[in-house]
């Protein structure tokens, strides 16, 4: 048998394992030692021949300096993996402030996205929404809402003809009418749409625009109730405390007939262009269904009574997303269509 | 606040211009500088006073023997009212007068006249006076002018007049536009002595009739329009009479000429104070209404305490007041209507009706939102250049009478045309355009009907195919196929889609819109480089095939197994050809066929594309077998041979 000095073997192995670099030099130190042939397995292997007393002895010290060094190497080698781990994912590094993929992303027109908004908000108030054509009569556009032909209060809406006898509707109020013919109060409805004015274009004026027309006929319903649901659903559009007012005004199909100022959300009633310096801003025509109205649609105007409103859309939109221009709207241009 | 809104303040020497906007209703009593005055002191509370009219009358003179009035047309001309001055001297107004009338846009011109007009601001009555010695027969006629008369008016523009224009005539011929516009003739002129002033009173939709007419709008006519109070006619005529005699002296004749055969009297109301209370949703002290009734001039004739009734007569200078309503209205105005506070309705809570139509257009819309498309609204007008890309409906397209620009000509009768043009404004900063309209057409007589449209630049037609697809699998549309388009000969040259790559899309032999490339020559017109695939869908009659209902199918415990199968055709058999072989073999553990790939090249012989499908099998029961699954193979492999022309490729 080879005489080997057990310590000095573990201490070589110890130096050896410390100082290997790599995986797979760590794995030739392992077999140097504990392989086949290692010199460890060898010193084993050798215990047979020695006599009892020292085999015991020796066989101790030997397996006591194996289990040390397989968690020696054990150590070492995962100390080394991590190492490789590491250096791997160091290669990986990315720039992670270089753009990510979008998705190919689609947009809803604003004035939709603020025509669902009103809807909801007026359907939880229990409004349903309505909706009547585009092409309408001379009578429901204006005979009906009491104003008469030949009267100066057509002058209030320009009209645009057409050759079929029919014109475009200058309001949504024709559907009050509409509706009204069909359905007994009581009743709320709104009716949003596009209505059309026969005016020259510019940053605040188009010929086709976007209208929602409000109607609540019951028995009771009055100028304070108006004011609560009108009030209502500034604060929940605009999402802030919003102060109205109510301004006497003149539309042949309410009485009495006002105008909804709503104060100035840019500068919060301190003046500054964008209300014109007044602290307010125009908002609405309302009022009280005038009685000739609900004749009109067929009722006996005694025992009922309502409020009536008119709110252009596209103003509230441009309100909301603060955009400047209402011919933006319908130019379908995109980069003003992706900022929604 | 409580009535009209100024818009602006004007500082002038030492005084101010209140520039007011005066609604349309209150312009009888309004449009003038004494209503302005009263409406202030209802509001402020402070004393109205009424500028003076005391003038002294030649007992000698008899307006008689100036002027006599004959109104032909009771109707038209309610009242005529005149006076005559005798001896004055034309000559330029005082200064104040010049300057008042100056501040309010108007131009001086002589004592006389500057006097009509000032009173007309003053009173809100329109005045006119006449050169009474230039009046023949020195009679005054109303009546309507006759065919082929025509009249130079003061400021020398000529009118041909006709049966619809209300005149003021001599015995001869029309001396002015009445209600409208004075004539040359009876000018007052630097020699004129006997001055006849007019105060009448003419019916608004004559004068507005005549007004459009005519082309020609005056103060008068405006005010005339509005409808005016026939009883301020005598106020008017006095206010200038003592200003004329002031101002430029002379001799008022004794008493005056009026024509006023029906009387218009005030109207008498009844006020329910509840009603009021009701409609202004609050209570208001039956005090308080009565003290703003006062001021406003409404005089309380009877009260019934129990029923809470006020019976009051209403001045007639205020005839936008006519129903009960009306008087709510003051009422609510002059208390203030930030004095009512808001307050919900108590009315019972019927739940809002789910608008089906709407639901559809939203999902529809979140559904091409979803698809990368972007939502774009255009106007429902358009001009020559659409007109022409739909070419084969050109009889169908409805005029617009008036329109703004010949660009918005007609009402749009398909939404394609504006999309192209989108396409036209953002083309030249991107090609990644995928745009959607959802939006109302026009046809004659009186259709109108709601339409999907969309386009995608750059892009196949399987693409728009794809999407048009996702959209009727998101609405819940089931049986829609794809028709190959049939031209009739008269739209075969029209169309603007590219012939071979178009499709009419089909729910059971419904066709509810077209899909397609636009054709190449439609795209070069249009200066694009780019191809364009869109489509065009009927959304009214799509509505009829959607559904809600969503079932869940269970999905099997057991694997499914994927053969594929590759078939050599002629290059013109459709894949829906194969499909339906396929499908006709009928073996239900066949549960989806999918195509995953079309190849046409060299390597194949001439003619032939390669279609390639993934079959997949699946039993609801049990694991498939390998020979269960090549036994239905052979099927559908034998199937597909049994057209000589086509080939299953082994691999």
């Amino acid at each position: 048998m080879m005489k080997i000095d057990l310590k000095l073997l573990k201490k070589e192995a110890e130096k050896e394992i410390n100082s290997a670099c790599d995986l797979q030099s760590l794995n030739e130190i392992s077999n140097k030692y504990s392989g086949k042939k290692g010199k460890l397995t060898l010193v084993l292997k050798s215990l047979a021949s020695l006599p009892k007393a020292k085999r015991a002895k020796v066989g101790a010290e030997a397996n006591d300096i194996k289990r040390f060094l397989n968690s020696l190497l054990d150590l070492k080698a995962r100390e080394l993996k991590e190492r490789l781990e590491k250096e791997a994912e160091e290669k990986e590094w990315i720039d992670i402030s270089a753009p990510g993929n979008k998705p190919l992303a689609g947009h809803l027109h604003p004035l939709t996205q603020a025509r669902r908004k009103v809807n909801e908000i007026f359907q939880s108030m229990g409004f349903s929404v309505v909706e009547g054509p585009e092409m309408e009569n001379e009578w429901y556009n204006f005979d009906a809402l009491n104003i008469p032909k030949d009267h100066p209060a057509r002058d209030l809406w320009d009209t645009f003809y057409l050759e079929n006898g029919l014109l475009l509707r200058t309001h949504t109020s024709p559907n009050q009418v509409r509706y009204m013919e069909k359905n007994q109060p009581p009743l709320r409805i709104i009716v949003p749409g596009v209505v059309y004015r026969h005016e020259a274009t510019d940053a605040s004026h188009e010929s086709n625009f976007y209208q929602l027309e409000g109607l609540m006929v019951d028995k009771t319903v009055s100028v304070a109730n108006f004011k609560a649901i009108i009030g209502e659903f500034y604060q929940r559009f605009f999402g802030k405390d919003v102060k109205v007012r109510l301004i006497p005004s003149y539309f042949p199909f309410v009485e009495p007939g006002f105008q909804v100022d709503m104060i100035c959300l840019n500068c919060g009633g301190k003046g500054c262009p964008s209300c014109s310096y007044s602290g307010w801003l125009e908002m609405m025509g309302a009022g009280m269904v005038h009685p000739k109205v609900l004749k009109a649609a067929g009722l006996v105007p005694k025992g009922w009574q309502g409020f009536a409103f008119g709110m252009g859309l596209d103003r509230l939109m441009m309100m909301k997303y603060k955009v400047n221009d209402i011919r933006l709207s319908y130019s379908g241009d995109l980069r003003f269509l992706k900022q929604f | 606040m409580h009535s009209f809104e100024v818009e602006e303040v004007k500082r002038v020497g030492d005084d101010f211009i209140l520039d007011i906007s005066v609604l349309p209703n209150r312009a009888a009593d309004c449009f003038s500088h004494m209503g302005i005055a009263k409406e202030c002191s209802v509001l402020t509370g402070l004393d109205f006073q009424i500028p003076k009219t005391l003038f002294k009358e030649d007992k000698g003179l008899k307006v008689g023997s100036f002027v006599s009035v004959e109104v032909k047309d009771k109707t038209a001309c309610p009242r005529y009212f005149a006076k005559a001055v005798s001896g004055v001297k034309i000559g330029p107004s005082p200064k104040w007068l010049k300057d008042r009338l100056k501040s309010c846009g108007l131009r001086p011109i002589n004592n006389i006249v500057d006097i009509a007009n000032y009173v007309m601001l003053e009173t809100g009555q329109p005045l006119h006076a006449f050169d009474g010695d230039k009046i023949e027969g020195k009679k005054i006629i109303v009546r309507f002018a006759r065919a082929k008369e025509k009249m130079v008016t003061l400021d020398e523009q000529k009118f041909d007049l006709d049966s619809d224009v209300l005149v003021i005539a001599d015995e001869k011929k029309p001396v002015a536009i009445a209600g409208i516009k004075g004539g040359k003739l009876p000018e007052i002129d630097a020699r004129t002595k006997n001055i006849v002033i007019e105060s009448a009173n003419f019916n608004p939709s004559i004068i507005r009739k005549a007004s459009r007419k005519l082309g020609l709008k005056t103060d008068a006519s405006l005010r005339f329009e509005h409808g005016f109070d026939p009883n301020m006619a005598p106020f008017a005529a006095d206010r200038a009479a003592f200003l004329i005699q002031k101002l430029a002296g002379g001799k008022v004749a004794k008493g005056s000429v009026d024509v006023y055969p029906n009387k218009v009297l005030p109207k008498t109301l009844k006020v329910d104070l509840n009603y009021v209370d009701s409609m202004l949703g609050k209570d208001i002290p039956e005090g308080v209404v009565k003290a703003i009734l006062r001021k406003l001039g409404f005089q309380i004739l009877k009260e019934e305490k129990k029923s809470k009734l006020l019976f009051i007569k209403v001045p007639t200078i205020r005839q936008d007041v006519t129903i009960q309503e009306d008087v709510i209205e003051e009422i609510g105005r002059v208390f203030g209507y930030e004095k009512i506070d808001p307050v919900f309705p108590l009315s019972s809570a019927v739940p809002p009706k789910k608008n089906l139509d709407i639901f559809w257009q939203e999902l529809t819309k979140d559904i091409f939102k979803e698809a990368g498309f972007c939502e774009v609204y255009n106007y429902s007008f358009f001009g020559q250049e659409g007109a022409e890309l739909l070419k084969s409906q050109k009889g169908q397209l409805i005029e617009v009478k008036n329109p703004l620009s010949s660009e918005q000509k007609y009402l749009r009768i398909g939404l394609l045309p504006n999309l192209l043009k989108n396409v036209e404004r953002n083309i030249n900063y991107t090609k990644d355009i995928r745009i959607f309209e959802l939006g109302k057409i026009f046809k004659r007589p009186k259709e109108e009907k709601l339409m999907l449209a969309g386009l995608m630049v750059a892009e196949s037609f399987y693409h728009v195919k794809g999407a048009v697809d996702h959209l009727f699998e998101g609405l819940g549309a089931a049986g829609v196929w794809y028709d190959e388009y049939k031209p009739t000969p008269e739209d075969s040259g029209a169309s603007m889609w590219h012939p071979k790559k178009c499709a009419e899309i089909k729910i059971g032999d419904q066709e509810i819109g077209f899909l397609g490339e636009i054709s190449p020559k439609v795209i070069g017109t249009l200066g694009f480089k780019e191809s364009i695939v869109s489509f065009d869908i009927d959304f009214e009659k799509l509505s009829r095939f959607v559904s809600e209902e969503k079932e869940y199918r269970p999905i099997s415990r057991f694997p499914a197994t994927i053969r594929d199968i590759a078939v050599l055709v002629p290059r013109t058999v459709k894949v829906d050809e194969v499909l339906n072989k396929i499908n006709g073999v009928k073996e239900e553990l066949v549960v989806d066929v999918d195509l995953f790939d079309a190849y046409e090249g060299e390597e194949l012989p001439k003619g032939k594309k390669n279609l390639a499908f993934h079959i997949i099998y699946q039993a609801k029961n049990r694991t498939l077998k390998s020979e269960e699954v090549d036994k239905t193979q052979d099927k559908i492999i034998k199937a597909l041979e049994e057209d000589p022309g086509w080939q299953v490729r082994k691999r």
